[in-house]
């Protein structure tokens, strides 16, 4: 039998999921899989009150990091992807028309394609050369006609940008729309507080700067905001007998078996977060800065999104004139154990704006686990690749 | 058979887990003690798996400690020790 594969000397992928995980993580859900063994909300024996309990706790912990008064709000989802798909189609209807800008990921791309064909009306804005959204543009969209909502990333998973979303909260507001946010990029990396950032509903992974394990999200609805449910089912108790989903959150949107070990290692990791949170996002940002500006110095490429000293989440993605990514990702892995990762990220409506549909990118995630030496390999070794 | 008087408690119940682990929590740290049981079909309606139990003498108390942080007491009733 071969023995299994190596793990990577450097692992900067940290923008697709986090690697390797926060010990209290890993412990987190080594104890939901031995001791919470009971069916959360399903039981009051101690067994599935505990599993009942540690979800409870989970929700408390991640709502205190995010900035959500009430937890009740901050639903678990089994990603960012469920997520977007609940604040999309559970609010847009045929005929409403929502302003969008041109960074988006699948995750929120795919749905709105699907809206569309439902008689959604979609207005792409254009991001700039360095994929910001101008909330002006935004202005002038949602002022031609009524818009039921604007949609926008947090930051970009292909240029790192970080949108302007209190800015483009206040003009949804202003005239009447809501602020549905794709927060996937933001949570963790950024310092965020859904509530003064004005979101109406902001959807998140669990896997990525939030440390969790993978197969669990997060969804915040605004208190006043009756998004349809996508998913229909179990939620325990006595309401059984009615043919409706409960009103009350969160069991509204979190219908069938709860996963138990996701949401308490989420719970776990956003401890972290919250404890390691500060110190992680100074060194993230300096990782950030040496990578970018090391490989502006390698001739031949092109770092895509704003220039060094401009805010970005820790994602630096680079083309180069004469070597593709796809060959420069092969060698990094290959060569020198190096985990990034190469194509369109998801996001081709981000690659179409910034003009790298046709070549992809090269793109590192920079992370908790990232240390000087990890750069300063894989700059050596971009820099051997495209030398060669 | 045995000759021990039988006490009765108050029970409230909940429409969600997440509200009735939050009014346990929430009384627990107030001083109130309260048992979670499962809930008794006599309190009927649309209420979650978990219901709470109370001392009668805390009920009134606690009933308004909850109203307070908008946690409503979704059904109230009361059950005999067994
Ligand atoms: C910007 C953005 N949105 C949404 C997603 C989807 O997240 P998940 O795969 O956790 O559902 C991702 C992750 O790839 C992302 O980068």
């Amino acid at each position: 039998m071969p023995g299994p594969t190596p793990r990577p000397v450097a692992y900067l992928d940290h923008g697709a999921t986090s690697w390797p995980k926060p010990q209290q993580v890993v412990d987190a859900v080594v104890r939901a899989l031995t001791d919470l063994g009971g069916n959360p909300g399903r039981g009051a024996y101690a067994m599935a009150l505990d599993a009942s309990r540690a979800i409870f706790e989970a929700r408390r912990t991640c709502a205190e990091l995010l900035g959500v008064p009430d937890s009740r709000d901050l639903l678990f989802q089994p990603g960012c992807t469920a997520g977007c798909n609940l604040m999309l189609k559970g609010v847009l209807k045929p005929g409403d028309r929502v302003v969008v800008g041109s960074m988006e990921h699948n995750a929120v791309a795919r749905p709105l394609e699907h809206l569309a064909r439902l008689g959604v009306e979609v207005v792409v804005v254009n991001a700039d050369s360095t994929g910001l959204v101008d909330p002006d543009d935004v202005e002038r969209q949602v002022r031609a006609a009524p818009a039921r909502a604007v949609v926008c990333q947090h930051a970009s998973n292909l240029t790192g940008t970080v949108q302007l979303i209190g800015d483009l909260a206040d003009i949804a507001h202003e005239h009447g729309a809501l602020m549905l946010v794709d927060g996937a990029q933001g949570a963790g990396h950024l310092d965020i507080d859904i509530s003064a950032l004005g979101a109406d509903a902001y959807a998140t992974s669990g896997h990525k700067g939030m440390l969790g394990p993978q197969g669990v999200g997060l969804l915040y609805l605004a208190p006043d905001l009756d998004a349809q449910t996508q998913i229909e089912g179990g939620t325990g108790g006595g309401g059984s007998e009615s043919p409706d989903m409960p009103p009350e959150r969160p069991d509204r949107y979190e219908a069938g078996t709860a996963n138990t070990p996701g949401v308490v290692g989420l719970g776990a990791a956003a401890a972290f977060v919250a404890a390691e949170g500060p110190e992680q996002r100074r060194r993230e940002a300096e990782l950030t800065r040496r990578l970018h500006e090391g490989i502006l110095e390698i001739e031949g490429f092109h770092v895509l999104g704003p220039p060094p000293g401009v805010p970005r989440v820790p994602i630096v993605s680079a083309v180069h004139d004469r070597v593709d990514a796809d060959r420069i990702a092969f060698a990094l892995d290959r060569t020198y154990g190096i985990a990034a990762r190469a194509g369109l990220h998801c996001a081709p409506w981000a690659h179409r704006t910034i003009g790298t549909i046709d070549c992809g990118a090269i793109r590192f995630g920079v992370g908790w686990s990232n240390s000087e030496e990890h750069v300063e390999l894989a700059l050596r070794a971009l820099q051997e690749i495209v030398s060669s | 058979m045995s000759g021990r008087q039988r006490r009765t408690f108050v029970v409230f119940g909940f429409t969600t887990t997440h509200a009735a682990l939050a009014a346990e929590q929430l009384l627990k740290d107030l001083g109130v003690p309260v048992t979670p049981i499962p809930s008794p079909k006599s309190l009927g309606g649309a209420l979650c798996g978990i219901a709470l139990r109370l001392d009668p003498v805390d009920a009134a108390r606690a009933e308004i400690l909850l109203e307070r942080v908008e946690l409503a007491v979704a059904a109230r009733g009361e059950i005999e020790d067994v």
